[in-house]
């Protein structure tokens, strides 16, 4: 079967190491905070002692997922939007961006993109598409927006508009590795019409000591106050209500008990490419 | 759920025909969890059902069928408020008393099968490698004739017809309304091995490329160049149920036994080599490319 494979023996074999269940991994960490079944004792360790530090960590996460849905809703319903690049996908959880999207536009393109192999696996065995939508996958790290580019230029259409979806990933790009930089790469490469949805930790709204507790967590994410999260969309036109907590956006008809901006300590936004 | 709870597979003292089901014992697993998760005495629960501590005790042992009024009160003192969680335990709870589909065939069916045709028909998520035969699911009439014709005890060929029903009766999970995602791993020897002639492998791999074309249903290849890969121990189903407290279950089938694992360590053991054989496989954008390719070679 060499004739078709790009990937080498060697490659797989080398990917397939590359899970490593006796260390921490983001992704199923999350997936552990959202209460999945995808994660391993380390995840969770790690994640309780993060949780030690942060209790609001597991209904940011939850959270989080609502403010995706709730911003892929809107672009499906009211901006017309048909065309999906997610990045940083993440383990499969309830209400993936293609199932939100193709709720309301069973014809919704939907690229995931995410850097770690057990998470495009899952990504391809379980985040498929019925009938008319179409979703497509590409391993690539979000520093290098050319190859992502490139590679959703497979499925999608960029002469058309599409959402960008950078959810809750930017805080792992420290500023050594340009996210500013990477971010305008991207919507280079969108077409006007097209749009930009983030979320992003900070720590604006931490009590001093669970600051201070992160300063010295080693893998410690990159959290951003609102004046550096807003600057990403700049040269964009926000959607109201601007860049919000998570727990603040759009939420009027999601009924139930909210939690807290501070418990959630996320900064969210949308915005449109003129 | 810690290790030192028991098991919840066909222990000893339930081993006989007619025994608990693995269903009502994961059902029961779970009541238990919540109500030692809000400090609730087995008495306090039995007095909001009108009923026994001991009936407590038997009910979370799996040992007693469940009324549904009765999970429906206790899952309110246990505070579980939110309808997905409560009706994903409600329906495990209707899914463990009803009458299954395959008690006309329970003479041609050993015991410890038994379960796994529920756990199955429960499961939001069946996870598949398969070394030597074509997943159950995914198996055609002459191809399953094939396989169970081999049982080791040379079943006569009114038993082998009895026993291939059940099987084609299993698969009408994946066309139900709120059908299971089968994701399958085989390795290339199972396709590359005529079973029932190379006609009967022929209409299997035709089905095959249809089935993974189905949207719940994920088929990839571990081809022979793939070198060794990471499932040593051989075939094994990991089945993943809708409620979250659920813990998924492995079950191993062997030549006079099967072997149900829920323990955090066992099943996690198994959830790593999955993951790392899913990796190895060639993905499933190349899976009908492939079995064309062997459909060409036969």
């Amino acid at each position: 079967m060499n004739d078709h494979s790009e990937a080498t023996s060697a490659d797989t074999h080398e990917m397939a190491s590359r899970i490593d269940t006796t260390r921490p991994h983001p992704a199923r960490r999350y997936n552990y905070w959202l209460g999945g079944k995808d994660n391993f004792a380390a995840d969770r360790a790690s994640g309780d002692a993060i949780a030690a530090k942060f209790p609001g960590i597991r209904i940011g996460a939850q959270e989080n997922r609502k403010f995706l849905r709730r911003a892929v809703t809107y672009l499906a319903s009211e901006a017309g939007i048909e065309q999906f690049l997610d990045i940083g996908t993440g383990l499969p959880t309830a209400d993936n961006t293609h199932e939100v999207a193709q709720r309301t536009a069973p014809q919704s393109k939907v690229v995931y993109v995410d850097n770690d192999p057990l998470v495009m696996v899952h990504a391809r065995a379980l985040l498929t598409s019925a009938e008319v939508g179409v979703t497509d996958y590409v391993e690539a790290d979000l520093r290098e927006p050319d190859k992502i580019m490139l590679e959703a230029a497979r499925t999608l259409d960029f002469s058309q508009p599409v959402a960008l979806m950078l959810v809750a990933v930017l805080h792992f790009i420290g500023d050594d590795d340009d996210p500013y930089g990477i971010v305008a790469r991207l919507v280079d490469g969108l077409a006007p019409g097209s749009y930009l949805v983030i979320s992003h930790a900070t720590d604006e709204h931490l009590p001093e000591a669970v600051k201070a507790a992160f300063a010295n967590m080693p893998d410690r994410p990159s959290f951003r106050d609102h004046e550096q999260v807003t600057r990403f969309f700049s040269g964009l036109q926000l959607v109201p209500p601007g860049v919000v907590s998570s727990v603040e956006w759009r939420v009027e008809n999601e009924p139930g008990p909210r939690a807290s901006v501070e418990d959630v300590a996320t900064h969210c936004g949308v915005a449109r490419k003129p | 759920m810690t290790t030192a709870e028991p098991g919840i597979g066909p222990s000893p003292e339930s081993g006989a025909a007619g025994g608990p089901t693995v269903l009502r014992m994961l059902l029961g697993a779970q009541l238990r969890r919540l109500r030692e998760s809000k400090g609730i005495t087995r008495e306090t629960a039995g007095w909001e059902i009108r009923a026994s501590e001991s009936k407590i005790s038997r009910m979370e042992l799996g040992r007693v069928s469940f009324k549904e009024r009765d999970i429906v009160d206790l899952l309110t003192l246990y505070g579980v408020s939110d309808d997905a969680e409560r009706e994903a335990l409600l329906s495990l709870a209707r899914e463990a008393n009803a009458p299954n589909w395959w008690q006309r065939y329970t003479d041609v069916l050993p015991n410890w099968f038994q379960p796994f045709l529920g756990l199955e028909a429960a499961a939001e998520l069946i996870r598949t490698y398969e070394v030597q035969f074509v997943p159950g699911l995914l198996q055609t009439r002459d191809y399953a004739r094939a396989v169970l014709s081999l049982a080791p005890d040379n079943p006569s060929g009114e038993d082998v017809d009895r026993r291939v029903a059940v099987r084609l009766g299993r698969q009408q999970i994946l066309t139900r309304p709120d059908a299971p995602a089968l994701w399958a791993v085989v390795d290339e020897a199972v396709l590359r091995r005529p079973v029932g002639g190379t006609e009967a492998m022929r209409m299997q791999i035709e089905a095959l490329i249809e089935a993974s074309k189905l949207p719940n249903v994920t088929v990839q290849v571990i081809p022979f160049s793939a070198g060794g890969h990471s499932a040593a121990g051989g075939a094994f189903t990991i089945l993943r149920f809708p409620d979250q407290g659920l813990p998924d279950v492995v079950y191993l089938e062997q030549i006079t036994t099967a072997l149900y694992l829920d323990k955090r360590d066992d099943v996690e053991a198994y959830a790593v080599a999955m993951s790392r054989l899913c990796v190895e496989a060639e993905p499933p954008a190349r899976t009908v490319k492939i079995l064309e390719g062997i459909l060409r070679d036969l």
